[in-house]
């Protein structure tokens, strides 16, 4: 027989736990639900809607250009995510250091790229990259060199979007690390120092390890962005040139809502979802999720 | 009795007040329109200026949204099924993906008012059903304009309405432009399956045929593939390669403006804009060149379209019918500087060159082959319309052969539709 307190007790922490319990539902297990029907019908976003079993998953498996574009969102998220993790940890930790004045302006001045939509990001970068008038170009011609075809060249364009979505992410990991940095005992780099550590001993011996569970999380955080890049995209590349950056979302996006095959965009996202999620598991797993063994 | 009798009067006298001032305000009541655009209109755009005009004069008031063509697929269901309808809309493909979901406007309007090629092209379902859920608003043809400066400079005359360059003629000259003629490059065309397809005409092919009732599919035929091999080779020489290989989102539009292009393939619709904004350069209008099986422009269009549940959709009628007399058309018309859709309205340049200029464009209406007739009834283009798009992309960035492009892309349409391959 429960108590009045403990029924009360019980009413609290539902109510607590109401408003995410209600959006969670709402933005993310009915979509998944829905999701998983939609990909045995052959949906059109309209009327059509019957269902045709795993026709949807048969086709999938044997859709060359899925496999291409799945490809190229690998590589793209292998070049970039050395970046997303070192660039904002090496800005963190000079954004921390004592020799360094004006602190605060300078993570301010990191930070606001990470406020930016991504179509601003998108407009900014194509001022900076365009081939025909952009910025980079113009200085490569001014001081007599070719300009880049920037456009054309499918790694160039690549490097183009990764430079776009590191400058746009960056602030938003620097803060992250600066926390961890700051949750550092200071009394660890007296010792260190007492012990005459040098300055990169004490780096790799002792802020490394200290910070592996926000390097986890930054890891993670960017590996599921990278893996997920659609607005930049867009706003740059189109997918181009010819194919060469549609990465995966591209193409779920172009399957439903350009061809308007909901059914199986609907399959290639959960597959896609079990992929990602598949990647996330490994990472949690080789790390310890960030944890010291 | 004498005081009921009063006081009836005086009720029946305040009654007839109060209801009929209610009834005035009902009947003068101003509502708002709410218009759906599919890009964010400059101060000179035709419509809004015209729409403004109808709001003015009735008392009305506008509601403009716009919602990029990109995102009218996703957006305009999801409306449909909230019924959160504009309730007049101005698209170019909604009628024809949607076609239930809009009003037949032939009860309205008087469909033999407008030119016959004008309903052909933008009214789909007029032919077979006799149904008119859009109305041409916006006729527009593919053209070709050129850089004068450019052509000063190299000796270069514009080819003639009578006597027009072949596409041989066309890339040598291209070719010279970019050499000697002080441009980046000696021609541009939009990245748009309309302006390439014009090549495909010319030179004798067709996305499809008509097969009895149904079609069959020749994307892939040796002419096609023929006419995207040298496409290819245009990209590769003295095009902006970028805008077909699609890694960029730059309109060529702005190169033509800057005095960067030569040649220009776009259409009608760009007349306007560059007439009003292009001050440094000179430019022109020339006729478009002729391929082994003769000319090519593609028609096409907006029109208006009334959501049959949208809210004011009586209010939408009323505006078209105001819109479709002779009177606002024309002076929609003259904003517009296009093609007219209505019968015995014509655009009467006040401008000699713009005179001659339209007199060029006017002429390239003769030259909409039969091929893209068939190709439009077949509708294709709901099947695989960027898979297209990829193909050529693909083929111009030179990661497959026009070969394989065209081969790949027949397989998927011929598997969509059901219709054979021919090739």
């Amino acid at each position: 027989m429960k108590t009045h307190h403990a029924k009360r007790h019980v009413v609290a922490f539902w109510l607590f736990i109401a408003p995410c319990l209600i959006l969670f539902s709402v933005f993310f297990l009915l979509p998944l639900i829905l999701s998983v029907g939609f990909s045995f019908t052959n949906y059109d976003g309209w009327k059509t809607m019957d269902f045709i079993g795993l026709s949807n998953y048969g086709e999938l498996i044997k859709d060359i250009k899925f496999y291409q574009a799945l490809g190229r969102t690998f590589g793209y998220t292998l070049f970039s995510l050395p970046f997303k993790v070192i660039v904002p940890l090496l800005i963190a930790l000079l954004l921390c250091s004592k020799r360094v004045a004006i602190k605060s302006l300078g993570r301010t001045m990191v930070y606001i790229p990470s406020l930016l939509s991504s179509l601003v990001v998108g407009i900014t970068i194509n001022w900076m990259f365009s081939a025909e008038y952009g910025l980079v170009n113009y200085i490569i011609q001014s001081s007599g060199g070719t300009p880049l075809e920037w456009a054309l060249n499918p790694r160039l364009a690549t490097f183009v979007i990764s430079f776009a979505s590191n400058w746009a992410s960056t602030g938003f990991y620097m803060v992250i690390f600066i926390g961890g940095i700051n949750n550092i005992p200071a009394d660890l780099y007296e010792a260190a120092s007492i012990d005459g550590s040098s300055g990169l001993q004490t780096f790799f011996h002792i802020t490394i390890p200290m910070l592996a569970p926000t390097t986890f999380l930054v890891t993670l955080l960017s590996t599921v962005n990278l893996l997920k890049e659609y607005a930049l995209v867009q706003g740059i590349t189109q997918g181009g040139p010819g194919l060469n950056t549609t990465f995966i979302i591209q193409f779920i996006f172009d399957k439903g809502f350009n061809q308007m095959q909901y059914g199986y965009a609907s399959a290639i996202s959960l597959l896609v979802m079990i992929i990602f999620a598949l990647i996330a598991y490994f990472q949690f797993k080789l790390s310890n999720g960030g944890e010291q063994k | 009795m004498k005081k009921i009798a009063i006081f009836a009067l005086a009720i029946l006298l305040v009654g007839n007040v109060v209801f009929a001032s209610g009834s005035q305000e009902t009947a003068k009541a101003p509502k708002a329109l709410k218009v759906m655009l599919s890009e964010e209109p400059s101060s000179e755009d035709a419509l809004l200026n015209t729409l403004k005009e109808w709001a003015s004069e009735t008392g009305n008031t506008l509601d403009v949204m716009v919602i990029p063509y990109e995102d009218q697929l996703t957006k305009f269901p999801l409306m449909a099924r909230n019924k959160d309808l504009p309730d007049l809309i101005a698209t170019t493909r909604l009628a024809r993906l949607y076609p239930d979901e809009f009003a037949d406007l032939s009860k309205n309007i008087d469909i033999s008012i407008f030119e016959p090629m004008a309903v052909e092209i933008i009214v789909d379902s007029y032919a077979t059903k006799k149904i008119a859920n859009i109305l041409p608003q916006q006729f527009t043809i593919t053209n070709v304009f050129y850089n004068k400066d450019a052509f000063d400079r190299v000796g270069l005359s514009a080819p003639t309405v009578d006597d027009p360059w072949s596409f041989e003629e066309l890339a040598a000259n291209a070719k010279l432009l970019q050499e000697k003629g002080g441009v980046k490059y000696g021609m541009a065309m939009d990245s748009s399956r309309a302006r390439y397809d014009n090549l495909m005409y010319a030179n004798g092919g067709s996305m499809v045929e008509k097969r009895g009732e149904s079609f069959a599919v020749t994307i892939n035929s040796p002419q096609n593939i023929a006419t995207l091999e040298e496409f290819v080779r245009w990209n590769n020489s003295f095009m902006p390669k970028a805008i077909w290989a699609g890694g960029t989102t730059d309109n060529p539009a702005d190169y033509f403006k800057n005095g960067d292009v030569g040649i220009y393939f776009s259409g009608t619709w760009n007349y306007n804009s560059f007439y009003t904004q292009i001050k440094n350069i000179n430019w022109g209008v020339m006729p478009s060149p002729v391929g082994s099986a003769g000319p090519s422009a593609i028609l096409g269009g907006s029109g208006l379209a009334v959501p049959v549940n949208a809210k004011n959709k009586d209010l939408a009628v009323d505006f078209l019918k105001w819109f479709y007399t002779k009177e606002n058309f024309q002076n929609y018309l003259n904003r517009d500087k296009g093609l007219s859709s209505l019968v015995g309205v014509t655009y009467s340049p006040a401008d000699k060159q713009v005179a001659e200029d339209y007199k060029i464009l006017q002429s390239e209406v003769a030259k909409v082959t039969k091929a893209f007739s068939v190709d439009e009834s077949s509708l294709w283009r709901n099947y695989y319309d960027n898979e297209y798009r990829d193909a050529m992309r693909q083929a111009v960035n030179g990661d497959i052969s026009p070969a394989k492009a065209l081969n790949d892309f027949a397989a998927l349409l011929s598997k969509k539709s059901s219709w054979p391959l021919k090739y």
